[in-house]
């Protein structure tokens, strides 16, 4: 009878691990048409023309570009004459600085998120406090954490170099109000960022092989464990609820219930931003804003209420592993805890984690992780004409 | 003998909200309220470091950061400036501290390890202080009531490094015993099992759905988009045509529109309005923007002289 029992238990045994085998060494299914409609919205291919930023009447001018790209990597806009936007937007870190909270004079209240294709988004910051490239790239000059610098500073600077002075009247004139002259400047660092785009990753190539029905060509890009963690990550892991379209984000604010920051209380995040954008002189339907307000559709139409407490802008996922650390506040060291955190999807502490426990295994998460991967690529902007 | 039982589950259910009312924290249906005097708030303390994203209601088990959180269950509280305060506690009562024991402190300073000056937070509001020792605290929450002048309070004596459970889990099992035998006794239980069966509900949710459908019909809302189909992440316009259900097209409405994703608790990224009435029965609606896949509802609310409706309009991105 024993015998019985334990002849039978083994048999079991056999073919539940058979069952397994088979189910894990079998290569990926091939794409159904829906999935191939999903892999072609993320591809970069799809990444369409980059609107006009009626805001900003310099925005696409090759000189205001060139101005910008000069303005963005020069640190004499500091007070302690050391931080430029470079400082902490690195172009070989992607535009970030691989620190949980950027430090330049002092130590910045959030993550450095990337510059890398921002000018897609209606909204700037993690909390989508500024509607636009040029009023964002004003606020960093005059925080006392980052170049604490002032806007008089920063005009005196521009004034008094030749070669920037040349460039600003050839674009906007002759020397202005105060505010319409700070503006100005950022317009023309907002023409500069417009330029920083993603470039093709190994993702982007697979695509092409699988919207050519290339099944070799697909083969030598990506694994089977690529593939796989491809397929869950728009499938069973739901990550292309917010991480959609070619820059892999929807741009909007979203509670995913992250750690607090050690000995700070959680961040309120867009609930905040959402007030000051509203109010703030250089916003789309402010005096400085070369937009009339029928352009300023974000603007006019945007929400709040306490689904927005606790809510980040979902960041792009392009490049990301050289976008460490990770979340608002850096909380996330590496994309395992990333993927860990989402899979459990932990209760906010303030407001309400929209994210739902995804129960996956670590074999999964690390299939995920190896398509992560896959993203890598280098960010591309406007070099040095002369 | 089932009067008996009543009796002493009553009994039990008045001992149970004086043992588990440490002044102004409660819990509530498995929620942890903080009342100050009529004001309500959901009370929740994390030790993150400690403890992950645990919650805990009041004693916390370790001296380590410690973050208070209050969201509020009554709208006032968002405008009344708020104020924290932690002492240790002197005044030799323990659980049974009360706002007067508080008051009756002479140096209320220097028994003060953590405070908060008062501040409006209109959303939520949270202090974060680290615990240097283990010990016995006491929690006072003020309000002040911007019209009156007049203070509320809450105090909440709680413990920190507490270490043992003592005869609680004993009580509480003894609780759910006899909770379990009344429900048997006087056939709650059963009545329980059936009532929680899937099909009973799922027969009980299409009953109740069955109104809604039926008052939706008063106007028929049909809608259109001049700018090609709606897609995620992209602002656009809709065109809504409003009839009655014999086809006469409502003229003069006053509609507004609000939407969300059912799934996932959270309504539309922007705030749609219709910015246009064009005559016979249309109106142009701008500013919808979707920005997840899945599955949304747009709720279109029209007040006009034929009457009121709402109707829901279902949409899969």
């Amino acid at each position: 009878m024993t015998t019985r029992t334990l002849i039978s238990f083994v048999a079991l045994l056999a073919v539940a691990s058979a069952a397994w085998w088979w189910a894990h060494s079998r290569p990926p299914e091939a794409w159904s048409d829906d999935e191939v409609a999903v892999l072609e919205s993320l591809w970069l291919e799809s990444l369409p023309e980059l609107p006009p930023d009626p805001g900003n009447a310099v925005a696409d001018d090759p000189l205001a570009v060139e101005f910008g790209r000069a303005l963005f990597f020069d640190t004499r806009f500091s007070a302690n004459g050391g931080i430029s936007c470079a400082t902490c937007h690195q172009p070989e870190r992607h535009f970030t600085d691989g620190l949980p909270k950027g430090v330049a004079v002092g130590m910045s209240k959030r993550n450095t998120p990337s510059i890398v294709g921002t000018a897609y988004s209606p909204w700037l910051y993690w909390d989508g406090r500024r509607d636009s490239l040029w009023s964002q790239a004003l606020s960093p000059l005059e925080d006392p954490n980052e170049h604490a610098s002032n806007r008089l500073m920063v005009i005196a600077i521009v004034v008094e170099d030749k070669s920037y002075w040349r460039m600003y009247r050839s674009l906007f004139g002759e020397a202005a109000g105060v505010d319409t002259m700070f503006s100005n400047i950022g317009k023309a660092i907002a023409a500069f960022e417009r330029t920083v785009m993603p470039t093709t990753s190994r993702f982007d190539e697979y695509v092409a092989a699988v919207v050519a029905g290339d099944s070799e060509q697909q083969a030598a890009l990506f694994s089977e464990d690529e593939v796989r963690g491809l397929r869950l990550f728009i499938g069973e892991a739901n990550c292309t609820q917010c991480h959609n379209g070619p820059l892999l984000t929807n741009n909007e604010f979203h509670n995913t219930g992250l750690i607090n920051f050690v000995g700070e209380v959680p961040d309120k995040g867009r609930v905040t931003g959402v007030r000051e954008v509203l109010e703030h002189p250089f916003n789309c339907m402010g005096p400085h804003s070369d937009a009339v307000s029928r352009d300023c559709s974000e603007l006019a139409f945007t929400r709040t209420g306490p689904e927005l407490i606790g809510a980040f802008r979902t960041p792009s996922l392009r490049n990301l592993e050289n976008t460490a650390p990770y979340g608002h506040k850096g909380q996330l060291a590496t994309l395992v805890d990333v993927l860990a955190h989402y899979n459990a999807a932990p209760d906010a502490m303030i407001g309400h984690n929209e994210a739902k426990p995804l129960d996956l295994g670590d074999r999964e998460l690390a299939q995920i992780e190896a398509f992560l991967r896959t993203l890598a690529a280098p960010a591309s902007f406007a070099v040095d004409a002369t | 003998m089932i009067g008996r039982g009543v009796v002493f589950l009553f009994l039990l259910l008045v001992l149970q909200s004086q043992v588990f009312a440490h002044g102004g924290v409660v819990e509530e249906d498995d929620i942890c309220v903080i009342k100050v005097n009529y004001l309500r708030a959901h009370f929740k303390i994390y030790q993150p470091r400690a403890s992950g994203h645990k919650q805990f209601c009041e004693d916390l088990p370790a001296a380590a950061e410690s973050l208070f959180v209050m969201e509020f269950m009554h709208d006032a509280l968002q405008t009344m400036p708020i104020d924290f305060r932690i002492i240790r506690d002197i005044t030799g009562k323990g659980r049974f501290a009360r706002m007067d024991d508080v008051e009756a402190i002479d140096d209320l300073d220097a028994a003060t390890v953590f405070y908060q000056a008062a501040a409006l937070e209109p959303d939520v509001y949270s202090v974060v202080h680290t615990f240097e020792d283990e010990g016995d605290f006491i929690g006072i929450v003020s309000a002040t009531n911007p019209a009156s002048g007049e203070v509320y309070a809450a105090v909440f004596p709680f413990e920190v490094g507490f270490t043992g459970w003592g005869y609680w889990p004993l009580f509480i099992g003894l609780l759910i015993l006899i909770q379990i035998q009344y429900f048997a006794m006087s056939g709650r239980l059963k009545r329980w099992f059936v009532k929680a069966s899937p099909t009973v509900l799922m027969l009980g949710a299409l009953l109740l759905q069955l109104p809604q459908v039926a008052y939706a019909g008063e106007f028929i809302v049909t809608y259109t988009t001049p700018d090609g189909p709606p897609e995620i992440n992209r602002m656009h316009s809709w065109i809504l045509y409003v009839e009655s259900e014999s086809g006469e097209p409502i003229e003069g409405a006053d509609i507004e529109v609000d939407g969300g994703m059912p799934a996932h608790d959270h309504g539309l990224p922007t705030r749609p309005r219709v910015t246009e009435d064009l005559g016979d029965g249309y109106y142009r609606l701008d500013g919808v923007r979707f920005h997840m896949s899945g599955y949304w509802e747009m709720v279109v609310t029209i007040r006009s002289d034929a009457g009121e409706d709402t109707v829901v309009i279902p949409l899969t991105l």
